[in-house]
């Protein structure tokens, strides 16, 4: 953080999350307090991570913020939200009197934010966007507490991208948020044979979105709040068990299930929401194939509020499920990486696999499959190199 | 019913019917016992319909059976459950010392059975099927009584189909499934305005049976349980409340939170079932987008488990929305009626209604629609040139 001529600046990446109990409906919009706890695993940012810069200057005349270069309304609300809510706790904590964060409090900020992944993607996520924002924030007024309270008003998902490995996000009580709030159930190197698989699909629709989704469904689905009230409390007990004890067909089961559910209530909501496509469903369909034919779970699929695919695998299965991916979506030849991110080994099929398994290619279904896995919570970024904004406060054209 | 030469011969035929609140899930799979009731609307036959010809002979050796002039397995455990429940009813009663009733007690049967509609079509009803075969074999017998209790034997649904009009399963309490009965909430006079369009779609994939279906979601499916014991219940009460009050608006709008409902517990199956398809979803939408631009609800779908859909409109709603599907869906231009059954008037669609609800056509994916309406219950056929069998109890071809 340099403090020269009344500048101060912070630089943090935040990684993206994928929920396994999914959280879906909220009890309090305001300050987005949810229906249900949720459980989630923090993917690595090595290849998924938002970068952002916050700067604060004496010589800034207005709040402003860029995403991916662009500049970007920072009156939006959950922005507002999250910038009052680290002003806030700054001003509390003021008696302290470090200069640096005394300045920051008194100007205006600059946001600069990036993602390393395209947005066309559908992997855009708000989890990691408001987690970044909120650390970065919170390196500038020199914060050092519990912040994933912060991160929760910008988005939901937010706060469990605060923390690496296998994240709760607790329901709470109270009707002020105070304890809804994200904990580390086990570190990202608690299970070191896990690995994620990002199947970005082909160009869908756009989806309904999130916000407004979930309010539907907790308006007009009995499901989802048999869901909330019963169902979920039981199978958050059971994942966190999975997880500690490591066992793979639990946790990958107990997925799967809470996936569908949670599509379950979309589809029981009205008017009734679709994010699983066909191309989903095949996805779907041959996990189970693949699944039966080993005799036990190898692979295990969750789906979000939209179309990609997240399959979950140990380590010695990945060479194999790849292939059988790369027989059954057939990408085309023109050359685009259909693997990326962490290296996967080649694997031959076995025939009476391949017979049972890749029964109806869809080529092109699948756009890219991006190798991942378990990873930690945000990180400060220390290379001034690294930030995105300049010393006059400006997005920097980065090579 | 012929007498003659020791044969006797009964001709019956009996509807179909679409259920608004949706059975899935049994209590007792031996007994088909449901875990919840069930409210359905008895399809007229003059649209769809199954002809059952039963016969007894001292001169026939073994029970036999032809299936839309094919011989079937008369061993089929739900065709000799409905043999087996009829003839000991028969026995209980034959006091009364009917002498044709004696005859075929103590005789094998001969039965035949057709459907006016094609089985590719998917609408292949068991509940048509059972419900004809019980009403022809009790009146071969001489019964006359309650027999929606035997029809269930054969197929749950089978029960419903033994009344015209709205009907309601009940559920039962008792183990012995003597509770467990069909009975008629209004007659088919009741509503004169409620039509029904049967969207016949193309070549889907053969779905996942409906009792091993329901099976499978009866032993994972947690929702499905908590739709059972407390959704169904109050919805059954709304649902009877719409339907003696002829409201549209309320039917309707139940009729698709309840298709919606059944296959939300179908995606919390493990593994998961889909009886929806691209087709159907596009279908859904298309409704909503169409009572969305009218404001309020003047279609409404159901889909059973199986790719066919099911629209009900009020008999001023039928030209336009036609009209509207065959904008939606254009038809193959090779001749084949694409609209069948009732006559439906013409309509112009105004402009502003075909960009606002016709928004991406999809040929050829719904190969014909047939309009019909609430009708009546199983039928005695009386005219001897209708019977399905002649006097040597084999198949007639018939002209």
């Amino acid at each position: 953080m340099a403090a020269e001529r009344g500048l101060a600046m912070a630089t943090c990446t935040a990684p993206v999350n994928i929920a396994v109990i999914k959280y879906w409906g909220k009890r309090d919009t305001n300050l987005i307090l949810p229906i249900n706890s949720s459980l989630s695993v923090t993917l690595h940012q090595d290849q998924l991570r938002t970068t952002t810069t916050a700067a604060a200057s004496r010589d800034f005349t207005e709040d402003r913020l860029w995403l991916n270069g662009k500049e970007a309304d920072v009156g939006h609300p959950r922005v507002q939200a999250c910038l009052r809510e680290v002003r806030r706790l700054a001003r509390k904590r003021r008696g302290a009197g470090e200069d640096a964060a005394a300045l920051s409090l008194s100007c205006k900020v600059h946001i600069a934010s990036e993602n390393n992944f395209p947005t066309a993607a559908g992997l855009a996520s708000s989890a990691a966007g408001y987690a970044c924002l909120v650390s970065a924030l919170a390196r500038l007024y020199g914060l050092e507490e519990e912040l994933s309270e912060v991160a929760r008003r910008g988005s939901g998902s937010a706060c469990r991208s605060m923390f690496g490995g296998f994240v709760q996000w607790q329901r709470g009580e109270r009707p002020d948020g105070s304890d809804s709030l994200a904990l580390q159930v086990a570190p990202e190197t608690h299970w070191p044979e896990l690995r994620v698989l990002v199947l970005v699909v082909s160009g869908e629709k756009k989806p309904v979105g999130s916000t407004a989704g979930m309010q539907t469904s907790v308006e007009t689905s009995p499901l989802l709040k048999h869901r909330a009230e019963v169902v979920v409390p039981e199978r958050l007990a059971q994942m966190m068990r999975h997880i500690q004890e490591r066992d793979f067909e639990g946790f990958g089961q107990l997925a799967m299930r809470d996936s569908n559910q949670f599509h379950a209530t979309c589809l029981d909501t009205f008017p009734p929401i679709f994010y699983l496509t066909d191309v989903s469903r095949h996805i779907i369909a041959l996990a189970h194939r693949y699944n039966a034919h080993h005799g036990h779970t190898k692979v295990a699929y969750t789906f979000d509020a939209g179309p990609n695919a997240v399959v979950f695998a140990l380590a010695d299965a990945v060479a194999e499920f790849v292939e059988v991916l790369r027989r059954s979506f057939p990408p085309a030849a023109n050359g685009d990486e259909f693997v990326r991110g962490l290296p996967v080994g080649s694997a031959a099929l076995p025939q009476e696999l391949l017979a049972a398994v890749v029964t109806e290619p869809l080529p092109g279904a699948v756009r890219y499959i991006l190798h991942t896995k378990p990873g930690p919570g945000p990180q400060l970024v220390d290379d001034p190199s690294q930030h995105l904004l300049g010393a006059d406060g400006l997005p920097r054209s980065r090579a």
